[in-house]
C-alpha cells in the first residue's frame, strides 16, 4: 500500500523525533503495564492471603426459620435470634457429615469445630475472644498456626491454650502461663498458653484462641455435636459450586469464603477503580501526545500535502498518510511500551525485601499486554484523524502560493 | 486541430468583507492539442488567477470551461481532483518536490498515489521521463540533494507522468538562474515538439514568451486581442 510507504517514510525521514514521540507512548505503556500488574498482584496477594488462612466453605446448622420462611431477610435475622436463644444450634450427626464431605474431589482439609465467644481474664485485664474448639491433629488444616508459632509449641494437650502475639500482649500473657477462659455458656476453667503465633493477619492475632474439641466440650456444653465444619479446597475459586453442592447434599448451609469477606471484595473493587483511573489518564496522555505530534506533522508538511491534493491525489489518500502514522506510531510505542512494562514488573518482582518477599506485589504475567496494545494502537489511531482530517483539507493553491 | 481547452466568459470576483476585487472580467481561451501557448500581462493583471481557474484548482465567479471534450466547471470537488489527475500537469514557481522521496518517487507520485503503489510500469515510465529531463543518473537521488533546475526538471516530468491533456505551468523559470531557466525551457519546447504535450505557461520573461507559439495577453482583465497586441508591438 502506497500510504503507508509514505506514512513509513515520512516517520523515518526525522528519525530522532519520531523515536521521542514512540519513547512518550511506551512510557504511557509502561505506567499502564506497571498499575496493570500491581493492581491484579495485589488482588491476588490480598486473596491468597484470605484463602491460605481461612476456611473456603463453612458448614453451620441451618436456622429453622429461615427454612421456612425463606426469601423475607427481615424474618430469617429474627429467626436466627429466636434459634439461638432457645435451641442450641450443633451438627450432632458430624462424623457422618464429614465422612461425606472428605469424599468429595476436590475437598483437601476438614476441620469439624466448635466455636463460641468468650473472655480471657488475667488479673485485672480482660480481653474478648473468639475460641476455636478443633481436633489438635487438624489444627494446622484450615489456619496454618504451627508454622507461624512464634514462642512455646503447638500441641493443645487438655488444657492448652494457643492465642495471638497481639492478645499476648494485651493481656500481659507468654507462652507455659495460666489464665482464665470463661464462656459465654457460663462455663469457666483455667487454661495454660501453651504457644503464640503471629500469622500477619489483625483478627487471627488479636481476637482468636485455638483449644482442643475435648475442651471445648463443656466449657460449650455441647457435649456431641459441633457448631461448624470448615473445609478447605484445592481450587478456592471453586468455592461457591462446591458450596452449592454441599449445602443439597447436608441440608447444612454452606457458605463460601467471599461471602465471608465482602469487604475484601470492596477493597478490591476500590483498588480496580484507582487503577482503571489511572490506566485510562496515561491512555489519555498517549492520545494527546500523538495527536499535538500529528497536528504539528501535518502543519509542517501542508505545502508538500497541498501539492499532493494539486495534482489530484485523493484526501482519502491523505488522510490514509496520517492515520497509518498513528497506527504505526501506536504499534511501536505499544510493542515497545510492553516489552520494557514487562522488563519493569519483572525486575519489580525479583526484588525482595528483608523478609525475602518482593516489596511490591505485581504480578508482571498480568500487565494487560493485549488490552493495552490493543487500546494504545487504537488510541494513535484515533489520536490521527483530526490531524489526517485537517491534512486533507489544505486548499493546494496555499500551499502553491508559499 | 482538436480543441483542448475551450473558456469562455471567465470572471472572477474576489471579495474581502465590502472590498471587492474583479480580477477577470469575461476572458475566453482556446488552447489547440500541441499548442505552446505564453500567458502575459503586468504583474497582478491576473495570470495565476486565470491558471488557477483553467487548472480546476480556484472555482470561477462566473464562466464555463471543457477540457478534453469534457465540461468541468460544474463537477464537484472530488471530481475535480479526479480530473487534475489524470488529465493535468502542473509546474509551478517552486517546484514542489516532496523532499523525503527520491527523484523516480516524486515522478511517479501522481500515478502511484491513486494506484496503490508504483508499478513496474510506473517505475519505467518515470526512469524514461527522467531521462527525457536529463536526470536518468539522478533517479534515486533524494529530491533535496538536486540543485534548483534539476528540482524543477523532475518537477516537469512528474507533471508529465499521467500524460496529461493540458500542462499548466506558473511563471516555471521565475526561480531559476539564467542557464537553469534556459535548460528549463528548452525541455518544455522539446516535449511539446517531440510529444504533443499542449502547454499554457504563465511568464513575465521575454525569452519565455518568445519561444512560444502565440501569446495570450492579459490586460484589465480581459484578453488582449492579436491585432492590438501585434500593432502595440511593431
Ligand atoms: N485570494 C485572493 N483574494 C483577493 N485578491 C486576490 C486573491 N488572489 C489574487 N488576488 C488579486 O488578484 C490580482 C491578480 O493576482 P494574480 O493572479 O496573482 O496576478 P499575476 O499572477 O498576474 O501577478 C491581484 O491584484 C491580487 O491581489
Ligand atoms: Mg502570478
Amino acid at each position: 500500500m502506497f500510504a503507508l510507504k509514505v506514512a513509513r517514510r515520512y516517520l523515518t525521514s526525522n528519525p530522532a523525533q519520531t523515536a521521542l514521540l514512540v519513547t512518550g507512548v511506551a512510557l504511557g505503556v509502561t505506567v499502564f503495564i506497571f498499575i496493570t500488574a500491581l493492581i491484579e498482584g495485589l488482588a491476588v496477594r490480598l486473596t491468597d492471603e484470605v484463602t491460605a488462612n481461612s476456611a473456603h466453605v463453612t458448614l453451620e446448622p441451618p436456622t429453622r426459620l429461615a427454612e421456612i420462611l425463606r426469601g423475607d431477610e427481615a424474618v430469617r435475622t429474627e429467626g436466627v435470634a429466636l434459634v439461638s436463644t432457645f435451641q442450641r444450634r450443633q451438627i450432632r450427626a458430624w462424623r457422618s457429615t464429614a465422612e461425606l464431605i472428605t469424599r468429595q474431589p476436590g475437598v483437601s482439609a476438614l476441620s469439624p469445630q466448635i466455636s463460641g465467644n468468650a473472655f480471657l481474664v488475667k488479673g485485672e485485664a480482660v480481653q474478648p475472644v473468639s475460641v476455636t474448639g478443633l481436633e489438635p491433629e487438624g489444627l494446622d488444616a484450615i489456619t496454618p498456626i504451627t508454622p507461624n508459632l512464634v514462642s512455646g509449641q503447638g500441641a493443645l494437650g487438655a488444657d492448652g491454650l494457643l492465642i495471638g502475639t497481639q492478645l499476648a500482649e494485651d493481656l500481659g500473657l507468654t507462652a507455659g502461663q495460666p489464665v482464665l477462659l470463661r464462656t459465654d455458656r457460663g462455663g469457666e476453667r483455667l487454661l495454660t498458653v501453651r504457644g503464640i503465633y503471629k500469622t500477619g493477619l489483625q483478627s487471627l492475632d488479636s481476637r482468636v484462641a485455638f483449644l482442643s474439641l475435648q475442651t471445648a466440650r463443656p466449657l460449650f456444653d455441647l457435649p456431641e455435636g459441633v457448631t461448624n465444619i470448615e473445609i478447605k479446597l484445592d481450587d478456592p475459586d471453586r468455592a461457591r459450586e462446591v458450596a452449592d453442592f454441599l449445602a443439597g447434599a447436608t441440608g447444612l448451609r454452606a457458605t463460601p469464603w467471599q461471602e465471608k469477606n465482602l469487604n475484601l471484595e470492596d477493597a478490591l473493587e476500590a483498588q480496580g477503580r484507582t487503577g482503571t483511573l489511572i490506566q485510562i489518564f496515561s491512555l489519555i496522555s498517549i492520545i494527546i501526545g500523538v495527536a499535538s505530534a500529528l497536528v504539528l506533522s501535518a502543519y509542517r508538511r501542508r505545502s508538500e500535502v497541498g501539492i499532493m491534493r494539486a495534482f489530484g491525489i485523493s484526501g482519502g489518500f491523505i488522510v490514509a498518510v496520517f492515520m497509518l502514522q498513528g497506527l504505526l506510531i501506536g504499534l511501536a510505542g505499544g510493542l515497545l511500551g510492553c516489552a520494557s512494562g514487562y522488563g519493569l514488573c519483572t525486575f519489580l518482582a525479583s526484588l525482595t525485601d528483608a523478609d525475602g518477599n518482593p516489596p511490591l506485589p505485581i504480578a508482571p504475567e498480568r500487565g494487560g499486554y493485549v488490552a493495552v496494545l490493543i487500546l494504545t494502537t487504537l488510541g494513535a489511531v484515533l489520536a490521527s484523524a483530526f490531524p489526517a482530517r485537517s491534512a486533507s483539507r489544505i486548499d493546494p493553491l496555499e500551499a502553491i502560493q508559499q | 486541430m482538436r480543441q483542448v481547452l475551450q473558456a469562455r466568459g471567465i470572471v472572477m470576483t474576489f471579495r474581502n468583507g465590502d472590498e471587492e476585487t474583479e480580477v477577470l472580467r469575461g476572458v475566453d481561451v482556446d488552447l489547440a492539442t500541441g499548442e505552446l501557448v505564453a500567458l502575459v500581462g503586468a504583474s497582478g493583471s491576473g495570470k495565476s488567477t486565470l491558471l488557477s481557474i483553467l487548472g480546476l484548482l480556484l472555482r470561477p465567479t462566473a464562466g464555463e470551461i471543457q477540457i478534453a471534450g469534457e465540461r468541468v466547471d460544474r463537477l464537484n470537488e472530488k471530481a475535480r481532483a479526479a480530473f487534475r489527475n489524470r488529465r493535468l500537469g502542473f509546474v509551478f514557481q517552486f517546484h514542489h518536490l516532496l523532499p523525503d522521496f527520491t527523484a523516480m518517487e516524486n515522478v511517479a507520485f501522481p500515478a502511484a498515489a491513486p494506484a496503490g503503489g508504483i508499478s513496474p510500469e510506473m517505475r519505467r515510465r518515470a526512469l524514461s521521463l527522467l531521462d527525457r529531463v536529463g536526470l536518468s543518473d539522478r533517479a534515486d537521488f533524494p529530491a533535496t540533494r538536486l540543485s534548483g533546475g534539476q528540482k524543477q526538471r523532475v518537477a516537469i516530468a512528474r507533471a508529465l507522468m499521467n500524460k496529461p491533456d493540458l500542462i499548466i505551468a506558473d511563471e516555471p523559470t521565475g526561480n531559476l538562474d539564467l542557464r537553469s531557466a534556459g535548460q528549463v525551457l528548452d525541455l518544455m519546447g522539446e516535449v511539446n515538439r517531440q510529444d504533443g504535450g499542449t502547454f499554457l505557461i504563465c511568464t513575465h520573461d521575454e525569452h519565455v514568451a518568445a519561444r512560444c507559439d502565440r501569446r495570450i495577453h492579459l490586460v484589465d482583465g480581459k484578453v488582449q486581442p492579436d491585432g492590438e497586441r501585434s500593432d502595440h508591438l511593431n
